[in-house]
């Protein structure tokens, strides 16, 4: 490790998602310390730790739509800005305003806006392609429902359908099962490994460890620190579980 | 019949129901953002912080030179909102009181630089009434072309910008992650605001523009489901209730304009509160009573079932 | 003595709008003031059409109903779920605003009810208007605002624990029968009162200022509401001497000059708390990246620790050309890890000294 503290400008571009050094702080506490991540391709990783430990943090901080203290973050080797087009990124539920007028297909839709330019409107085949995804996601019949009609379950299906139609290599997903029922919950994460079947890269914040071993093959224990990661298989033992989720780690 | 075409044959009363009608669209599109993206007080805000910018044209320009006047509004209309997103961002205190504190010391300033252009004798005073409540009758063909042009300039800003506004009123985060710069958006949705407050002062003044703003989106938000057809219908009970309040204030001394515009649109928002399908008061009322209905037949029917069979296990009769 | 009653009332004004505005802040309600301050407009003239009063208890008790019935109304439509709560507010007191506005225009026109008065106050003039009391003439509205903030002070003290717990968790509030709606209710009350009593003094708008920003000034100060409460009626009371004393010197509108010193005392407080100022905050990012910085120099001075190439990397030329640091800020970690007596310079080359070998090994050892 120390030997390649020179390649700080290291591109690694067989990594779907390298993390270097990343740290975050709210005023002086640390939220996320020395952060080191891998993801490799084509692999569905799961992220998890205590509550307030930096899972969300660690997704928004990649995506750089929080501020770090310092960190090195790369896409397939290349910064998130050049990569906008290549991440579909699905924010916890909570984060939008349910009362919105507009439609669930219209909300799909939405997803496009980043690859339709500036001044041009959307056009039918990106509807089209709108309700193909809501199709997937099982969403089809409630396209026109207004969005503050939709049950927890079907908004969250919603979610996942707009970061769908984007079609990108990689899909980051924060608790897309939060606050939904079981046989829901099973829809989506099925759906997920779908997607990871055709090749795409999926890095999802899971907040239920019960079923993490049953539909993840990549782990992420994050704890302010990195604890472990790795393949599931590997990584998902009691002494890093204990580690993770024993006391909060403080550098 | 005959009053209504002597009213519209005035010069004045044309300028001033036009003028009103311009408003009320404006302030109709451009508060449905306002409204879905919770800044409903920022018009309040940035209301009373135009007093000092106000203050500053005419101390600067030393008569009342309006173009000078609302850039002056404009400038610290927009530094208040600056104000409030610096409090909002960096500080533990919430969006309200951040508002509060913006509103009242602007104003506050505001009122000091009032009294420093009284004390010099200019027409101070009369100033200060006209724009605590605005002065419809004053209104000049130079101000309804201004106003025209304004909404011109906001409706292309709106439409070529439209899916941007959208999304990042919707969904601030995910257009972040899309890689548009949200916070440009957002001040860009500021300022026009900004500027449908400044111009709509003359008008109804700084206290009823906060209605003009709030209103007919509140209204629209009723009866439709999409943003377009929100904008749209909010923009058309804005003109509405501007230009017939207009016309109502005209018919007797005593009513001023801009009370009698924001009664009429506050009774619109009513009426829709009440009305409105699927989601309205009186809806969700009978949508009740409905509901209680059906459930009382069926433990009826239930009950009656009950008592002609047999007795359920283990209960002695 | 006429600066002496000006002073006075002022700062029984700026006190007693503190003591309730603190809960406000603290609830998140702090905009209802701005509706109620407005809405009394309306208040008074209904009060005057009927009794044909504008002065003693009646009008008094009259806006205050109007600022209740502003915030039940208010309440009402956000409850329907159909608005925003801020929507709500800024739809409910502008209705009663106007319809204030135009029954004043319609019949009161001959009468001396002036809106920008009572919107914002003359308290140079509050001399003007006196009672005899114990052998010296007081004016009323000191009079008013005095019993005003007895009131508020007992309401404050009595409830002081049901207050706290109504504003940051009113679900148990409520389960543990303690009625923070009523409570609220009642906090809404005396601040319309307040609000009246104020109005002649320093108006309603600029009472607005003395409810806000004073208790969001504490608010950035300290983490304890009754210190906050304190610190918020110091503040705005504070702010009425030296209000005065500019308000004078320059001949402006002394409200208007003590509403912008609270302003002042914000625009302080934002900048240098110690806690949440805009300053200390520049400052402990710039720490942090320095800390953060500084361990990773550490880190690279171990690994190259006795090895040949130690001349060439163990420099501050490397730091710059390996890490890509400006070069000032490389002169700025490296003076604070010598600060720190983690590291020592000898030439041009940079030392581990014992500690900071120590914490670049346990860099390595967590990895």
């Amino acid at each position: 490790m120390g030997a390649n503290l020179e390649q700080v400008t290291t591109h690694e571009p067989g990594l779907a998602l390298h993390v270097e050094d990343l740290t975050v702080t709210y005023g002086q506490a640390p939220v996320l310390w020395d952060i080191d991540v891998d993801v490799p391709p084509g692999v569905m990783a799961a992220v998890i730790g205590p509550n307030g430990a930096g899972k969300s943090t660690l997704l928004k901080s990649v995506l750089g739509l929080l501020r770090p203290v310092a960190g090195h973050v790369r896409f397939f080797g290349r910064p998130v800005k050049e990569m906008r087009r290549q991440i579909a990124y699905a924010p916890q539920r909570h984060s939008v305003d349910w009362d919105f007028p507009t439609t669930a297909v219209d909300v799909v839709e939405m997803g496009l806006y980043g690859e339709i330019g500036w001044f041009r409107r959307p056009g039918r085949d990106h509807r089209a392609r709108a309700m193909a995804a809501l199709n997937e996601v099982e969403m089809a019949d409630l396209a026109h429902r207004q969005i503050s009609e939709l049950s927890g379950g079907q908004q969250q299906r919603v979610f996942i359908a707009r970061s769908l139609v984007q079609d990108a290599p990689l899909m980051i997903l924060d608790e897309p099962t939060a606050g939904v029922d079981i046989t829901t919950e099973g829809i989506i994460l099925d759906l997920l490994k779908r997607l990871r079947d055709r090749g795409k890269t999926l890095i999802v914040v899971h907040h239920d460890l019960t079923n993490v071993e049953a539909h993840f093959d990549w782990l992420i224990m994050v704890n302010v620190q990195v604890v472990a990661q790795g393949p599931l298989k590997s990584v998902f033992t009691e002494d890093n579980l204990r580690a993770t989720y024993g006391r909060r780690l403080t550098p | 019949m005959s009053l209504l075409a002597e009213l519209l044959g005035s010069r004045v009363v044309q300028l001033v129901v036009i003028g009103a009608a311009l408003l009320g669209a404006i302030s109709g599109v451009l508060g449905s953002f306002a409204v879905l993206r919770q800044q409903s007080l920022l018009g309040d805000t940035l209301s009373h912080a135009a007093l000092p910018g106000v203050c500053l044209g005419f101390l600067i320009a030393g008569d009342r030179h309006l173009g000078l006047l609302l850039a002056g509004a404009l400038v610290t209309g927009g530094l208040a909102a600056g104000t409030v997103l610096v409090i909002t961002r960096c500080t533990r205190l919430k969006t309200d009181a951040a508002l509060g504190i913006a509103l009242s010391v602007y104003f506050a300033i505001g009122t000091v630089l009032l009294t420093v252009i009284q004390s010099r004798g200019d027409a101070g005073a009369a100033g200060l009434s006209t724009f605590l409540f605005g002065q419809a009758a004053a209104i000049t063909r130079g101000d309804i072309q201004l106003m025209a042009v304004a909404g011109v300039l906001i409706a292309a800003v709106v439409l070529l910008l439209w899916k941007e506004f959208k999304l990042v009123t919707f969904d601030p985060e995910s257009a972040r992650a899309a890689g548009l710069p949200v916070m440009a958006l957002q001040s860009a949705l500021t300022l026009i605001v900004a500027v449908a407050v400044v111009v709509g002062l003359q008008l109804v003044g700084v206290i009823l523009m906060v209605a003009m703003l709030i209103a007919p989106a509140a209204a629209a938000r009723q009866w439709v489901g999409s943003l377009a057809g929100m904008v749209v219908l909010a923009g058309c009970l804005g003109a509405l209730a501007g230009g017939s309040g207009a016309l109502i204030s005209a018919t007797g001394r005593g009513l001023a304009t801009g009370p009698v515009v924001v009664l009429l649109i506050s009774a619109i928002v009513l009426v829709s509160l009440a009305l409105a399908p699927g989601r309205g008061v009186i809806w969700r009322w009978r949508a009740r009573r409905r509901l209680s209905r059906t459930l009382t037949r069926e433990s009826r029917s239930s009950a009656d079932l009950r008592r002609r069979h047999v007795p359920v296990r283990g209960l002695k009769r | 003595m006429i600066t002496a009653s000006i002073l006075i009332t002022g700062m029984l004004a700026a006190a007693s709008a503190a003591l309730l505005g603190t809960f406000l802040v603290l609830r998140g309600s702090a905009m209802l003031s701005d509706a109620i301050s407005h809405s009394i407009v309306f208040g008074i003239i209904l009060v005057w059409l009927v009794t044909r009063q504008l002065s003693g208890p009646i009008p008094v008790i009259g806006a205050a109903l109007a600022g209740v019935l502003t915030v039940v109304l208010t309440q009402w439509i956000a409850q329907s779920r159909l608005v925003r709560m801020d929507a709500a507010i800024g739809l409910v007191f502008p209705a009663l605003f106007a319809a204030g506005v135009l029954l004043i225009s319609l019949y009161a026109r001959q009468v001396h009810i002036h809106v920008d008065t009572i919107l914002l106050g003359e308290i140079g003039f509050v001399w003007l208007n006196t009672r005899p009391i114990a052998g010296f003439e007081v004016p009323v509205s000191t009079l008013t605002l005095g019993l005003v903030l007895l009131a508020n002070l007992l309401f404050v003290a009595a409830f002081w624990h049901r207050l706290k717990l109504a504003v940051f968790d009113p679900a148990l509030a409520a389960a543990l029968g303690l009625f923070p709606t009523a409570l609220y209710y009642a906090l809404m009350t005396l601040t319309s009162i307040t609000a009246v009593a104020a109005f002649d003094a320093v108006g309603a708008i600029l009472f607005i200022a003395f409810v806000i920003v004073p208790p969001a000034t504490a608010y950035l100060l300290t983490q304890r509401v009754w210190l906050m409460t304190l610190l918020a009626v110091a503040l705005g009371a504070l702010a009425c001497p030296v209000g005065y004393a500019l308000a004078v010197f320059w001949d402006v509108s002394i409200a208007g000059m003590m509403a912008t010193m609270t302003g002042v005392w914000f625009a302080l407080a934002l900048l240098f708390s110690p806690r949440q100022g805009l300053l200390v905050q520049a400052l402990q990012r710039r720490q942090e990246t320095l800390r953060h910085d500084c361990r990773v120099m550490l880190a690279h001075l171990l690994s190259h620790q006795g090895t040949r190439r130690m001349p060439q990397e163990n420099t501050r030329a490397a730091l710059v050309g390996h890490l890509s640091w400006p070069e000032s800020h490389a002169d700025r970690v490296i003076e604070h890890a010598i600060g720190q007596d983690l590291v020592e310079q000898r030439g041009a080359l940079l030392i581990l000294r014992p500690a900071g070998e120590a914490a670049a090994r346990d860099l390595f050892a967590r990895r």
